[in-house]
C-alpha cells in the first residue's frame, strides 16, 4: 500500500507539476508522500503539501519545513505549467471543466482551481489568471466500506437506503465508492446489484474521457458530470438501477428526485456534509428530507482515528 | 582538343542551368508548402474546434494528413507534448519549427506566421481558437498568393538564367 501510495504520486501526479514542482516533489521522504492528500500552488506563496492533519510548507530540497521564509516559492510560471499539464496543452477541451472550478485528470485526482472569473449574463463564463492550483489525490481504499455492510444490507439481502454524514476530508467519497463497488459485485451481505452512480464532480469514479478511472464495480453504470437530480431520473428511466449512489446532495431539486427514486423501489446510498445529525437537521430541507423516512440508516463520519472513523450508526428499521 | 572543349562547355552550362532548374523548383516548392501549411490548419482547426481533441493527439492526426516536410512540425510538436516532460506549447511549436526550417523550402516570413500560432494554440476556449485559426489561415493565404506571384516572376528568371549564365560563362571563357 505505502509503495503503490509513492508510486502513484510519482507517477500519476509529478507528470501534471511544473518540472521544479515535480523535482521537489520528487525527493520528498517516501514516508510523508504515501500520506499525502493535497498540493497547494498559490502564486508567490510557500509550496503547500496536506499530510495528514498537517498542512506543511516544503523548501527546494524537498524538506518538510515550518519556518516558511525557506520554503519554496511558486512562481506564476508553476501555476501556468502546471495548468498546462492538466489540460494536456488543451484548455478548448475543458471550458465546462475550467466553468466548474476543477479539473479530473487520468487516476480520478482533482484540481481545483482559481483565479480570475470572467462573467457573462450573471453567470461563469470561465476562470483566466489562474492563481492557484489544488491538486486533492484520490486513493481507492478497497475494502474500508466492508465493516458497514451489515448496517447497510437487511433481512432482503437488498441494500436499504443510507445517508452518509461527515465534514469534508473524512473520506465519504473513499467509503462511497468502495461500497458502490461491493454492492455491484456482491458479498456475504448480499448479491451484486445494478447500480447507477451520478458523478457530478467526477469523484466517485474519476472518469476521465469515457473510461472509469476507479474500481466501482462490474455492474455499475456512472453518469459523469451530471447533474444529480437530472442524473437520477435518468438513471430511473434508463438504466433500471436497484440502486443509485451519488455524492453531497443539498439542493431542493435532489431531494425531491431523491423522493421519485425511494417510490420508484431504487435505494439511494449518498452523502451530505454535515458534522452530526444535529448540524445535519438545522437545514430546513434537510430535517423535511429525513422526516420523510427516506433513509433507513445514517452513518456519520470522522477523521478523529484517520479519515473514515465512523462515529455514529444510526438505524430506522 | 575539341571534343573536350566540348565537353567542359557543356558541363559549364549543363552545371549553371540545372542549378537555375534547382533554384525555380524550390520556388514552386515554397508556394506548394505554403499551401500545404494553409490545409494542415484546416484540419487541426477541426480537430479542436468541432472533435475538441486535446491538442497532443490533434497534432498526431493533423501530421497524419499532411504532406511532407510540413508533416514534421506536427509529428514533432506532438512528440514533444505526449513526453510529458514538462514542454509548454510554445516550446513544442519552436522546436518543431527549427526542424522544418532545415527540411522545408520555407522563407523567414513563412515561418514567422506559423510561429504566431505557438502562443495561441490550446491556450483558450473554442470561440478564441477559432479566431486564431482565421487569422492564420488568412495569413498563410496571402503569404501564399504572394510566393505564387513570385514564383511567376521568378521561376522563368531562374529557370533560363540558369542557361544564360552558363552560355555567359562559356563565351567570357573561349
Amino acid at each position: 500500500m505505502g509503495f503503490e501510495s509513492q508510486r502513484l504520486i510519482i507517477d500519476a501526479i509529478i507528470p501534471y507539476l511544473s518540472p521544479p514542482v515535480g523535482r521537489i516533489i520528487r525527493t520528498v521522504e517516501p514516508q510523508q508522500l504515501k500520506r499525502l492528500e493535497e498540493i497547494r500552488l498559490r502564486n508567490g506563496q510557500p509550496l503547500f503539501l496536506k499530510i495528514g492533519e498537517q498542512e506543511l510548507a516544503v523548501n527546494k530540497q524537498g524538506e518538510l519545513v515550518k519556518d516558511l521564509r525557506h520554503a519554496y516559492i511558486v512562481q506564476g510560471e508553476d501555476i501556468y505549467r502546471t495548468i498546462l499539464a492538466i489540460s494536456d496543452n488543451s484548455l478548448y477541451a475543458f471550458e465546462e471543466e475550467i466553468r466548474r472550478g476543477f479539473i479530473t485528470i487520468p487516476g480520478g485526482h482533482r484540481v481545483g482551481l482559481a483565479g480570475q472569473a470572467v462573467m457573462e449574463s450573471g453567470q461563469i463564463k470561465t476562470i483566466k489568471d489562474f492563481s492557484s492550483v489544488s491538486l486533492r489525490i484520490a486513493r481507492q481504499v478497497k475494502g474500508c466500506s466492508e465493516p458497514l455492510l451489515e448496517h447497510i444490507y437487511r433481512q432482503q439481502r437488498c441494500p436499504a437506503s443510507t445517508l452518509f454524514l461527515s465534514a469534508p476530508r473524512c473520506g465519504k467519497t473513499t467509503i462511497l465508492r468502495d461500497l458502490t463497488r461491493n454492492i455491484a459485485e456482491g458479498s456475504r451481505w448480499g448479491p451484486p446489484c445494478t447500480v447507477s452512480v451520478i458523478d457530478e464532480r467526477s469523484e466517485l469514479g474519476g472518469t476521465y474521457r469515457g473510461q472509469v478511472q476507479m474500481d466501482l464495480g462490474c455492474r455499475t453504470d456512472v453518469l459523469d458530470g451530471c447533474p444529480k437530480a437530472q442524473g437520477m431520473m435518468m438513471a430511473i428511466r434508463a438504466l433500471g438501477p436497484q440502486v443509485i449512489v451519488t455524492d453531497e446532495i443539498g439542493r431542493r431539486e435532489d431531494v425531491e428526485a431523491l423522493q421519485e427514486c425511494i417510490n420508484a423501489g431504487v435505494a439511494v446510498i449518498t452523502s451530505l456534509h454535515a458534522r452530526d445529525l444535529e448540524e445535519a437537521q438545522r437545514r430546513p430541507l434537510i430535517r423535511e428530507l429525513l422526516s420523510m423516512g427516506v433513509f433507513q440508516t445514517l452513518i456519520t463520519l470522522s477523521r478523529r482515528q484517520g479519515p473514515g472513523t465512523v462515529e455514529e450508526i444510526v438505524r430506522w428499521d | 582538343m575539341l571534343w573536350l572543349k566540348t565537353v567542359g562547355v557543356a558541363m559549364v552550362i549543363a552545371g549553371c542551368g540545372g542549378g537555375g532548374l534547382m533554384r525555380a523548383g524550390r520556388i514552386d516548392k515554397r508556394v506548394e508548402q505554403i499551401k500545404i501549411a494553409r490545409q494542415a490548419m484546416g484540419y487541426l482547426e477541426k480537430e479542436i474546434t468541432y472533435l475538441q481533441t486535446p491538442l497532443p493527439l490533434a497534432l498526431e492526426h493533423t501530421a497524419a494528413l499532411t504532406a511532407p516536410p510540413l508533416k514534421i512540425m506536427f509529428q514533432e510538436s506532438a512528440r514533444l507534448l505526449l513526453n510529458r516532460q514538462g514542454v509548454s506549447v510554445t516550446e513544442a511549436w519552436a522546436g518543431a519549427l527549427a526542424r522544418l526550417e532545415q527540411q522545408a523550402d520555407l522563407h523567414a516570413d513563412d515561418l514567422q506566421i506559423l510561429n504566431t500560432a505557438a502562443n495561441q494554440l490550446g491556450a483558450s476556449g473554442i470561440e478564441q481558437q477559432k479566431q486564431c485559426f482565421l487569422l492564420l489561415q488568412e495569413q498563410l493565404k496571402i503569404q501564399e498568393e504572394k510566393a505564387r506571384e513570385k514564383a511567376e516572376s521568378e521561376r522563368k528568371l531562374w529557370s533560363y538564367g540558369g542557361f544564360i549564365l552558363g552560355t555567359t560563362v562559356v563565351l567570357f571563357l573561349l
